[in-house]
């Protein structure tokens, strides 16, 4: 089967970026360096496509309360044109996804789901209609998506005048507004940690924003930077610290299981349980820790696997989250991970490896 | 992808470099390699003393983002590595061919003088 290919394809490619298959997707891995783009984003401001990702929007009465059914998290009780994170369950409590569902009006919902996923997703959720008064349609091929992230969004959003302070688009807000001419959703979410946007709009404008943004000194980075810059804000990735097997609870994601909900798909596994699992955060003063290398305690007895890992660019450290069981959690909270044929000692971490600087 | 390949180097199929001089060949990754591997971050050698066969792992050189193995293309005693590499990696992107991974003591310069010419290694590039 050939690659898709997003709206922006051929401006990846006319940048020279290192392009690989993503979720069915020839998608940037990288244009200029890892390095320069993470820096970039912690310090200025990246962009991001991910058109790859599935936007599904749930319409009708009832609209919110089929979401509120259909996650974990508690979204009922956001306010309106807010943004709310949460894994997606089955009835046993298994992670089928994580996403964001942003409450757009009080009968639209739009969602945004991983795009490995999509399909997956989709079969699920168009399961799960019956008895709700909505429309679900699937849209991930209309719309483009950049993420854009740094300190620096809001100063180049108001120079190329997408966004105002009327807008009063504040962190994990979410609106659809007209811009340039057209409509288009501009949420203050991201999966960096920094301040930023991710914006949905037309494959026309996305080619639009793209250079105007270029043109005012985002940087634009690529798949591989966005996997540096969440592992070091310790934010979970589907199909590492989430899978079909493993509930949101493994993945240190309690906070997104509101048992105290008046009905959601999940609740009943998820109510009063607790993991088998723990999810750690360790790095190394000295190697790389990498997804799949086996986590000792210091007998050097195997107690976990390292679920992603990487250099960060910011610390300059090998990181890594690991997945540990919890009945053999070392007290002394000491732990090695095997890289070849050492067992090298690493750091414990009880907070990220670093602090965005999201509003 | 970049076309850097000076004539007086020896290439192996691995993207690596060979230079003899004496009974002694050094190795290096090429410019290619490390324009494919990207930020390089981690670079293992092997201890002194180490005897390598013909397509022994002597090493790992990370990206960001990737672990290589570093192969031996001929069989020989390390007799010295470029610990500097360890502490500036990033010298393998910016200076290739200047950073040296390893010294081999060879018995024999046969399996060196079969490496790949510079024209051959090239058309490998190209086709890659």
């Amino acid at each position: 089967m050939s690659l898709l290919k997003t709206s922006l394809h051929q401006i990846h490619v006319d940048l020279k970026a290192k392009m690989a298959p993503f979720a069915g997707f020839d998608m940037p891995l990288q244009y200029s360096s890892v390095k320069e783009e993470s820096k970039a984003v912690r310090s200025n401001v990246g962009v991001f496509d991910v058109s790859h990702m599935g936007e599904f929007f749930v319409t009708g009465p009832d609209a919110i309360k089929f979401v509120d059914y259909l996650i974990t998290n508690d979204f009922a009780g956001a306010e309106l044109q807010k943004a709310v994170y949460s894994p997606l369950c089955r009835e046993d409590g298994t992670t089928i996804d994580d996403l964001i569902a942003y409450k757009l009006e009080t009968e639209r919902v739009l969602i945004c789901v991983n795009a490995s996923n999509i399909v997956k997703d989709w079969n699920w959720i168009s399961s799960k209609t019956k008895g709700f008064n909505i429309e679900l349609t699937n849209e991930s091929s209309n719309y483009s998506l950049l993420a854009v992230q740094g300190p620096k969004v809001e100063e180049i959003f108001k120079a190329i005048e997408l966004i105002n302070d009327e807008d009063g688009l504040v962190y994990y807000s979410a609106k659809e507004l007209t811009k340039m001419g057209e409509k288009v959703i501009l949420a203050r979410t991201g999966y960096t940690g920094e301040d930023g946007f991710e914006v949905f709009c037309s494959h026309e404008m996305a080619k639009t924003l793209w250079s105007k943004l270029l043109e005012k000194g985002a940087v634009p980075c690529g798949l591989a930077a966005r996997d540096v810059l969440r592992l070091e804000v310790c934010y979970p990735l589907y199909g590492h610290e989430l899978n079909d097997t493993l509930t949101p609870l493994d993945a240190a994601l309690k906070w997104t299981v509101k048992t105290q909900k008046d009905n959601f798909i999940g609740k009943e596994a998820l109510t009063g349980l607790t993991s088998s699992k723990r999810l750690v955060k360790l790095s190394l003063d000295k190697g790389i820790p990498r997804e799949g290398y086996n986590i000792l305690n210091m007998q050097d007895e195997v107690i976990g696997v390292v679920t992603s890992g990487t250099m960060s660019v910011e610390t300059g450290k090998g990181i890594a989250l690991g997945l540990v069981d919890r009945n053999k959690f070392p007290e002394n909270k000491l732990f090695k991970i095997n890289i070849r044929k050492n067992n090298i000692e690493a750091n414990y971490h009880t907070k990220a490896f670093i602090t965005g600087g999201h509003k | 992808m970049s076309q850097n390949i000076p004539q007086e180097l020896r290439y192996t199929k691995d993207h690596e470099w060979a230079i003899l001089e004496g009974d002694v060949v050094s190795i290096g990754i090429t410019d290619f390699a490390q324009s494919a591997l990207g930020d390089i971050v981690f670079v293992e050698l092997p201890e002194v003393d180490t005897e390598l066969s013909p397509e022994d792992s002597f090493g790992v050189v990370e990206s960001i983002k990737s672990v290589s193995d570093l192969y031996s293309p001929i069989a020989g005693t390390v007799v010295e590595v470029n610990s500097d590499l360890e502490g500036t990696p990033e010298a393998c992107n910016e200076t290739p061919y200047g950073s040296w991974m390893i010294k081999l003591k060879v018995a024999s310069t046969d399996e060196f003088n079969a490496l790949m010419s510079p024209e051959a290694y090239k058309e490998l590039c190209d086709n890659q």
